[in-house]
């Protein structure tokens, strides 16, 4: 029988120390059956003078421990060593060179664009950028890497101790970044004729090698799967805001995640978000890579997070390991993983010389970043947060926002870009970005509005729609349509004949069924091509009918 | 690294060996290892190289963010032991 027998020794250090007793997960299918024999038990160091104190742990008692390692990909126009092009092209081997081949005699040459990026992110995460920064090689081989090293940053990278605030669920929070550093994308691998494993043999297209990364590696602080995915969504804005970062381009984000469930005991009642080094040492944490999104972020650390508290309540132990998450399955499953850090043998990257842009910082110009502006978004047009979240939703969006709150009423102006434009934009997948050469063609539908010439639902439901899906400008729709504002008169004259023609209606609106005026005020609306005011209509057709 | 590189062990070679992804039977495991013993050993000429000045203080080399032309595909692929639909071609890897 498995029994728990999970135990807080507290030694004379007063440091705690988690100890399991337990006999191996027999379910761990996919993993390398020579581990299978060995069970896994971890003892106790001897307790000091009696001081342990034996307790079962229930599912309550657990706190879940997450840190990140986020790979972005900057959008630069080339890669970060050679002059190739970064497009994403249909052909393999189409954007490469001697450099990025990894070809004898190559030397690489540091992109600025690249460098520039990596000091923006420096700057909106707060981060020390150091006077110097150098270079590394990271020695392993596998074919997406052509030069059997990747150059990446070790021991000095370009940014260090900054921090990201996030909100989430209403409660502000600051995430440590513990450093974010350069490195070059490897190429990909199409493993063919089967999976990882029992593929016939493998294509490597070296296009992608060399494109600019930055790794971004925060404190462990994340204490659910719904904190990491509003970092991550932060994040994402922060880079888009920053214009290096496009979310829309495959492969942009990919994330490494290290969990790991520790006893709440272990946390420090006065503060929440310190967790002793020990603590996390003592728990086996696993390392969930091939995340692609915030949301998959959240849908494979929850898979997580219930398959080792399952384990750890049924008394088995977590395994120290690298798991892979498998987004259509839904799963995270067991990798081998053949390296420790020692094996990469990083060791200086002779080719480049050090870089000193620490004064940078002060040179390069970074926007408003959509935290700072959600804010003054709420201060200066008096939004409430939902609508001032989605208006910054992307630079693109809340630039615009301030383009039509200039020239109209802000709540007007929020009503059409938040709730109407996004709405159908939403609607038919399309981003603000493919229809910038627009946005003119919306502010002239918002003046049209605000001047009253033609009705809130129309310009919604009838031009906004038309413009999007048969590209006319607000103008043609109006007039093909007809759609202008009906005259007083007509509508009177409308109102009249209206009453003439049901004259049943008229009955049973004057002996007491007031619904029957809706019934009217439709048939006036339909006279006037929708074009009449619902509640001007229903106004008249009551005065007309008091007489 | 080994504490004492001039004399390399066969684990190490074993696990470098591993590390490369090459298979090594057995015997050449020990030729391997006496001659890594060798390379090693020949590095140690190193120590006597008397201390030099550094080269220049060089920093901050880089080059502006404009594209440059690429290889053709097909002088890319012409060394290539193997090629597919312009794509490298290799055995299987996990
Ligand atoms: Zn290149």
């Amino acid at each position: 029988m498995n029994v728990i027998a999970l135990q807080l020794a507290n030694q004379r250090t007063a440091r705690p120390v988690l100890a399991l007793e337990c006999e191996r997960d027999v379910h761990r299918s996919e993993s390398d059956p020579t581990r299978n024999s060995v069970p896994l038990r971890f003892t106790l160091p001897a307790p000091n003078q009696g001081a342990m104190t034996a307790q079962t742990v229930q599912q309550g008692d657990l706190v879940t421990v997450v840190g990140l390692e986020v790979h972005v990909q900057l959008e630069t126009d080339t890669k970060i060593f050679c002059g190739c092009s970064t497009e994403q092209t249909d052909e393999p081997n189409e954007n490469v060179c001697p450099v990025c081949l990894g070809l004898p005699g190559a030397l690489p040459v540091l992109n600025e664009g690249a460098v520039e990026a990596a000091v923006k992110i420096g700057k909106a995460i707060d981060a020390d950028i150091p006077e110097e920064t150098r270079f590394h090689r990271k020695n392993y081989y596998y074919p997406d890497l052509p030069k059997n090293f990747q150059i990446t940053q070790y021991d000095e990278p370009i940014c260090a101790d900054g921090e990201l605030e996030v909100s989430v669920e209403g409660t502000r929070r600051s995430v440590t970044i513990e450093r974010a550093h350069l490195e070059e994308d490897p190429g990909s691998l199409q493993h063919v004729g089967g999976g990882i494993d029992t593929a016939d043999y493998t294509l490597v297209d070296y296009n992608r090698a060399g494109t600019p990364l930055m790794e971004i590696v925060t404190a462990p602080d994340f204490r659910s799967p719904d904190e990491v995915r509003a970092f991550l969504a932060e994040l994402e804005e922060v880079l888009e805001y920053l214009g290096i970062f496009d979310a829309e381009r495959d492969g942009s984000l990919r994330i490494d995640a290290n969990l790991s469930i520790i006893p709440e005991a272990e946390i420090d009642g006065d503060n929440a978000d310190e967790i002793s080094a020990d603590a996390l040492e003592a728990a086996n944490r696993t390392e969930v890579k091939n995340i692609s999104s915030h949301k998959g972020a959240q849908k494979a650390l929850a898979y997580e997070e219930t398959r080792q508290k399952n384990a750890i309540q049924r008394g088995r132990a977590v395994e120290q390991e690298t798991r892979h998450w498998d987004e259509a399955r839904g799963i995270t499953v067991s990798m081998r993983s053949k390296e420790e850090e020692k094996d990469y043998r990083y060791f200086e990257e002779a080719d480049l010389p050090p870089l000193r842009v620490s004064d940078w910082k002060e040179e390069i110009a970074i926007p408003e970043l959509p935290s700072a502006r959600r804010e003054r978004f709420g201060d200066e047009y008096g939004l409430d947060e939902e609508a001032a979240s989605k208006l910054t939703s992307t630079k693109q969006v809340a630039d615009f926002y301030e383009d039509v709150a200039g020239e109209f009423d802000p709540d007007l102006a929020a009503t059409w870009v938040a709730d109407n434009l996004l709405g159908e934009l939403n609607y038919r997948d399309i981003e603000i970005t493919e229809i910038e050469g627009r946005l003119e063609e919306v502010k002239r539908l918002v003046a049209l509005v605000d001047e009253d010439e033609i009705t809130a639902k129309n310009a919604r439901e009838t031009v906004l729609r038309s413009m999007l899906d048969d590209g006319r400008t607000p103008d043609e729709v109006v007039a093909e349509e007809g759609l202008g504002k009906t005259s007083g008169d007509e509508v009177r004259q409308a109102v009249v004949e209206a009453i003439d023609e049901n004259q049943g209606a008229v009955e049973d609106y004057e002996s007491g069924d007031d619904g029957a005026i809706n019934f009217l005020v439709g048939q006036v609306m339909q006279k006037t091509g929708g074009s009449a005011d619902p509640s001007d209509v229903n106004q008249l057709l009551r005065a007309e009918l008091e007489d | 690294m080994s504490e004492s590189p001039e004399t390399a062990d066969p684990e190490e070679v074993r696990h470098v060996a591993q590390l490369a992804r090459v298979g090594l039977a057995d015997d050449e495991v020990d030729q391997f290892t006496r001659q890594f013993a060798d390379i090693l050993e020949y590095f140690e000429t190193l120590d006597e190289v008397p201390e030099v000045d550094r080269e220049a203080d060089l920093a901050n080399v880089m080059r502006p963010d404009v594209e440059r032309d690429s290889l053709e595909s097909e002088e890319a692929l012409r060394n290539a032991a193997d090629t597919e639909d312009g794509y490298f071609k290799g055995p299987n890897v996990s």
